[in-house]
C-alpha cells in the first residue's frame, strides 16, 4: 500500500512523467519514443523533464512515421527491452492500427505464449475544447474491442501513476488512454479532482479493479476517464435531492472488472454508463449487457447510456458542448429511473 | 519565514505583460521541504516552477488561475 | 517561365491577402485568452495553425491552376485556400464556426471543403496526397486536363500514406504534383532529426518521376517549377514533386512557446520577407507603385469584411451537428 504520509498533490501529466523516470531510474530496459515527446516534453506534458535526466539514446523524437515507429516498438518489446511509445492522438491510429491490432495484440497468441510483448502504447484522448473531429475522439471501445490488447484509461492523478507503471511493468502490450482535459495542463481546462495526492516512491494499481469512489444505494453510475469527474459533480447534484448514487471509476477496460458492477447493480437496481465516446457498439452497451446477462432481472428501470452521438465531433462550439455527456444528463437520467420529474 | 515570489527576471514582460498561477501542488497549510516545487506559473504557454525558498508550513495567498507578474508574491512559508 | 505582369499582381494579391488573413486570424484567436491561456476559450477556439511566410508555396503553385482543379490541403491550410479562391467569407465563418461557414460550423479550420473551387483539407499528415490521387485519376478517366496538387509539410514525407501515393501517381501516370513546405520543423523536432535526406525532391527518383527543390521560398522559382509540372501534369506526362524550402513565421499552433527554436531565426527570416521580395521584382519590372497599392488594399478589405461577416454571423442551432452525417 502506497504511503499515507505524503501531502504532495500531482496533476496527472506529472503523474505520468513521475511513473515514467522512476521505472526508468531502476529498469534499463525501459526506453520512450513518439512524436516531440524529448524536447518538448510530450504535447501534452507526459514525458516532461525525461530528456534531460536520460538523453536521447532512451528517450527519443520519432518522425511522422507511426507504423514505423509502433512496429518498431513491437520488435523492440519481443527482443527484450520494453519500450513506451506515444501516439500523440488517439486520433492518429488510422495510420498505424496493424502494428497495434494485428502485431502487438496477437504475437504472444500466435507463438503460443512463447514470444512476450511488453509494450506500453500511451495515446492522447478526449474533446470538448473545439479540436473537432479528427482531434478530439476517445475510442475507447475500437481498442477494448480486439483482443489481446489491454486498456487503460486513469481518471485522476493517483491511479495514473500507479496504473503507468503497472502497464510498464506488465509483460503484455498495454495501450494506455490519458485524456487531455485531466492532464493538469494550464493552457486547457481541467476539473480540480484530477490532481490528487500522490505518493513520493514507485507503487502499482492494478489491472482489472474498478473503483467505488463514491459509495451510494439508489443509482450505480458506471464512468470511464473524464465522466467520472461529470458523474461525481451529478452525484453531488442528486445528493441534494434526497438520490445517494454510487459512483464506480472502471479505470481499466480491458481487463473488464465486471463483477463491481454486477455487484452495484444487485443493490442498487438501477444503471447509467457515462462514455465519451459514440453511443453504439461500445462500452456502454458492453457493461448493460454484462449485468443484463449476469442478471436481467437485477433491472428495476431501463438502463441508460450517456455517450456521445453517433456524429464525427463538430467544431462549433455550441454543436460540441451540446452532444457531450454531462453532468446535467447524467442528473435527468437518474431521475428518470427513480421516477422524479427532471428538476 | 519566506516569501515564494515569482523571479523579476523571470519572462520578458514587454512581450506579455502577465501570467497565471497554473497549479500549486501542495495544499494551504502543508509542510513543504525546502527547494522543492511547489507551484507552476504559465506565461501564455510556457511553464516555469517555482520552488519553495525554504522549508515550513506553506500559505498561499495567490491561488490558482491568479493573475502574476514578475515580483509578484504568491505565498509564504512559516517556520 | 517568367510570370506576365497580370500573374505577377495575381501572386501579389494572393499572398497580401493570405498574410494580412493570418495576421488578423492570430489577433483573433487570442481574444479571450488573456492573461490565462484556455485553448477552449474566445470567438475561435481550439487549436489554430498559421501560414505566415509560407505564401510563396500557395501563390506560385495556384497562380497556374483553374477552378477544375483540385487542391488538398493539410493543418496549415488558410494561404493555400486562399490563393485556390475559396469563399473568404465562408471560409471564415466556418473558422469561427457560424452556420454560415462552409460546413456549418462542424469542420473548422483544419477541415475546409470547398466543392465550388475543388478544395479540400484535413488534419492528419500525409493523408491529403491519397485523395489528390484520386482526383487526378478521375480526371483521368473522365478525359479532361485538370490537374490535383497535393500540399503537404516536409515531416509527411516520412508518413506511408506519401510513399504509396507517390509510387501509385507514378505507375498509373497520373497528372499529380506533390508540393513538399520545407519549413524546417515537424512541431518540435528539425528536418534534420526526422529525414533521412537534407533535400526530399531526391526521394522523387526512388518513385520515378521529376523531382525539383526550390531554395529560400523563392516566388519566381516556384512559378516556374509549378509551371513546367502543371504543363507536365495535363500533357498527359504524370507526376511532379516539388520541394520548397520555405519558413511558418508563428509557431506550430498558436500558443506554441517555441522553446525548441533559435531567437533570432524568425527576425532574420523577417528580414528577407518574400511579399517584400516580390514587390522589389515587380515594381522593377513594369508594375507601378499605384498597381502594387491597390492590390494590397483590396486584399486588406477583402480579409476585413470576411472577418466582420463572421463575426457577424449566427452560431448554428446545436441539434444541427445531428445533419449530413450521411448524405
Amino acid at each position: 500500500m502506497a504511503n499515507q504520509q505524503s501531502n504532495r498533490i500531482l496533476t496527472v501529466s506529472r503523474a505520468m512523467s513521475e511513473a515514467i523516470a522512476q521505472e526508468m531510474r531502476s529498469d534499463p530496459s525501459v526506453f520512450v519514443m513518439g512524436e516531440d515527446i524529448a524536447t518538448y516534453g510530450g504535447i501534452f506534458g507526459a514525458t516532461a523533464g525525461l530528456l534531460d535526466e536520460f538523453g536521447e539514446a532512451r528517450v527519443r523524437d520519432t518522425p511522422i512515421s507511426e507504423t514505423a515507429f509502433i512496429g518498431a516498438g513491437v520488435g523492440a518489446a519481443m527482443a527484450g527491452m520494453r519500450p513506451i511509445v506515444e501516439l500523440m492522438f488517439v486520433d492518429f491510429f488510422g495510420v498505424c492500427m496493424d502494428a497495434i491490432y494485428n502485431l502487438a495484440a496477437k504475437n504472444t497468441f500466435f507463438s503460443g505464449g512463447n514470444c512476450k510483448v511488453p509494450l506500453v502504447i500511451m495515446t492522447a484522448t478526449g474533446g470538448g475544447y473545439s479540436d473537432a473531429g479528427q482531434h478530439s475522439q476517445t475510442l475507447h471501445a475500437t481498442f477494448a474491442h480486439l483482443p489481446g490488447l489491454k486498456v487503460i484509461a486513469p481518471s485522476n492523478a493517483y491511479d495514473a501513476k500507479g496504473l503507468m507503471i503497472s502497464a510498464i511493468r506488465d509483460d503484455n502490450p498495454v495501450l494506455y488512454m490519458f485524456h487531455k482535459g485531466l492532464q493538469g495542463l494550464a493552457w486547457m481546462a481541467w476539473p480540480e479532482t484530477a490532481a490528487n495526492v500522490v505518493p513520493d516512491e514507485a507503487y502499482t494499481v492494478p489491472f482489472g479493479e474498478a473503483k467505488i469512489v463514491r459509495p451510494g444505494k439508489d443509482v450505480t453510475i458506471v464512468a470511464i476517464s473524464m465522466m467520472v469527474h461529470r458523474a461525481m459533480e451529478a452525484a453531488a447534484e442528486l445528493e441534494k435531492q434526497g438520490v445517494d448514487a454510487e459512483v464506480i471509476d472502471l479505470r481499466t477496460l480491458v481487463p473488464l472488472d465486471r463483477e463491481t458492477v454486477i455487484k452495484s447493480v444487485a443493490k442498487t437496481g438501477r444503471l447509467i454508463v457515462v462514455d465519451e465516446d459514440y453511443s453504439s457498439y461500445g462500452m456502454s452497451a458492453e457493461i448493460i449487457t454484462s449485468v443484463a446477462e449476469h442478471d436481467p432481472g437485477a433491472l428495476k428501470a431501463r438502463p441508460q447510456r450517456i455517450a456521445f452521438p453517433d456524429i464525427p465531433i463538430p467544431y462549433s462550439r455550441p454543436m460540441e458542448q451540446w452532444a457531450l455527456p454531462n453532468a446535467d444528463k447524467i442528473r435527468v437520467a437518474a431521475q428518470e429511473m427513480l421516477g422524479r420529474k427532471a428538476a | 519565514m519566506a516569501d515564494v515570489r515569482i523571479p523579476d527576471d523571470l519572462w520578458d514582460t514587454s512581450k506579455t505583460p502577465e501570467g497565471i498561477v497554473a497549479n500549486w501542488f501542495y495544499r494551504d497549510g502543508s509542510e513543504v521541504p525546502a527547494n522543492e516545487t511547489i507551484a507552476e506559473i504559465m506565461v501564455e504557454k510556457t511553464n516555469y516552477e517555482i520552488a519553495a525558498p525554504a522549508a515550513g508550513t506553506l500559505r498561499i495567498t495567490v491561488p490558482k488561475d491568479g493573475v502574476v507578474r514578475p515580483g509578484t508574491v504568491i505565498g509564504r512559508i512559516e517556520g | 517561365m517568367t510570370p506576365t505582369k497580370q500573374q505577377l499582381l495575381w501572386m501579389y494579391g494572393a499572398m497580401t491577402k493570405a498574410r494580412y488573413y493570418e495576421d488578423t486570424m492570430a489577433a483573433a484567436y487570442m481574444e479571450g485568452k488573456s492573461p490565462k491561456f484556455d485553448i477552449g476559450a474566445g470567438p475561435v477556439p481550439g487549436e489554430m495553425h498559421l501560414a505566415a511566410g509560407q505564401e510563396p508555396c500557395a501563390a506560385g503553385v495556384c497562380v497556374h491552376l483553374r477552378a477544375d482543379d483540385t487542391v488538398t490541403a493539410t493543418h496549415r491550410p488558410h494561404h493555400a485556400a486562399i490563393a485556390k479562391g475559396v469563399d473568404l467569407e465562408k471560409m471564415t465563418a466556418e473558422i469561427f464556426g457560424k452556420k454560415t461557414g462552409l460546413a456549418g460550423g462542424r469542420g473548422g479550420h483544419m477541415h475546409l471543403f470547398d466543392p465550388a473551387v475543388n478544395f479540400a483539407c484535413s488534419g492528419i499528415i500525409a493523408e491529403g496526397t491519397g485523395p489528390a490521387v484520386g482526383a487526378a485519376l478521375a480526371a483521368k478517366l473522365k478525359g479532361t486536363d485538370a490537374v490535383a496538387v497535393s500540399y503537404l509539410g516536409e515531416g509527411a514525407a516520412n508518413q506511408g500514406a506519401f510513399h504509396e501515393s507517390l509510387n501509385l501517381a507514378a505507375l498509373w501516370r497520373l497528372p499529380a504534383i506533390f508540393v513538399v513546405e520545407d519549413n524546417a520543423w515537424g512541431i518540435s523536432v528539425p528536418k534534420s532529426k526526422a529525414t533521412s535526406v537534407a533535400d526530399t525532391s531526391v526521394r522523387a527518383a526512388g518513385y520515378g518521376m521529376p523531382g525539383v527543390r526550390i531554395a529560400d521560398n523563392d516566388t519566381l522559382k516556384i512559378f516556374e517549377a509549378a509551371g513546367e509540372a502543371v504543363a507536365r501534369a495535363r500533357k498527359g506526362d504524370g507526376p511532379t514533386l516539388i520541394e520548397i524550402e520555405t519558413y511558418r513565421y508563428y509557431g506550430h499552433f498558436q500558443g506554441d512557446p517555441e522553446v525548441y527554436r533559435p531567437k533570432q531565426e524568425v527576425p532574420a527570416l523577417k528580414a528577407k520577407d518574400p511579399i517584400d521580395r516580390l514587390r522589389t521584382h515587380m515594381l522593377a519590372n513594369g508594375v507601378s507603385v499605384a498597381e502594387a497599392d491597390a492590390v494590397v488594399a483590396q486584399a486588406r478589405k477583402e480579409v476585413d469584411e470576411a472577418f466582420a461577416f463572421a463575426r457577424e454571423s449566427a452560431y448554428p442551432a446545436p441539434q444541427e451537428a445531428l445533419q449530413h452525417v450521411f448524405a
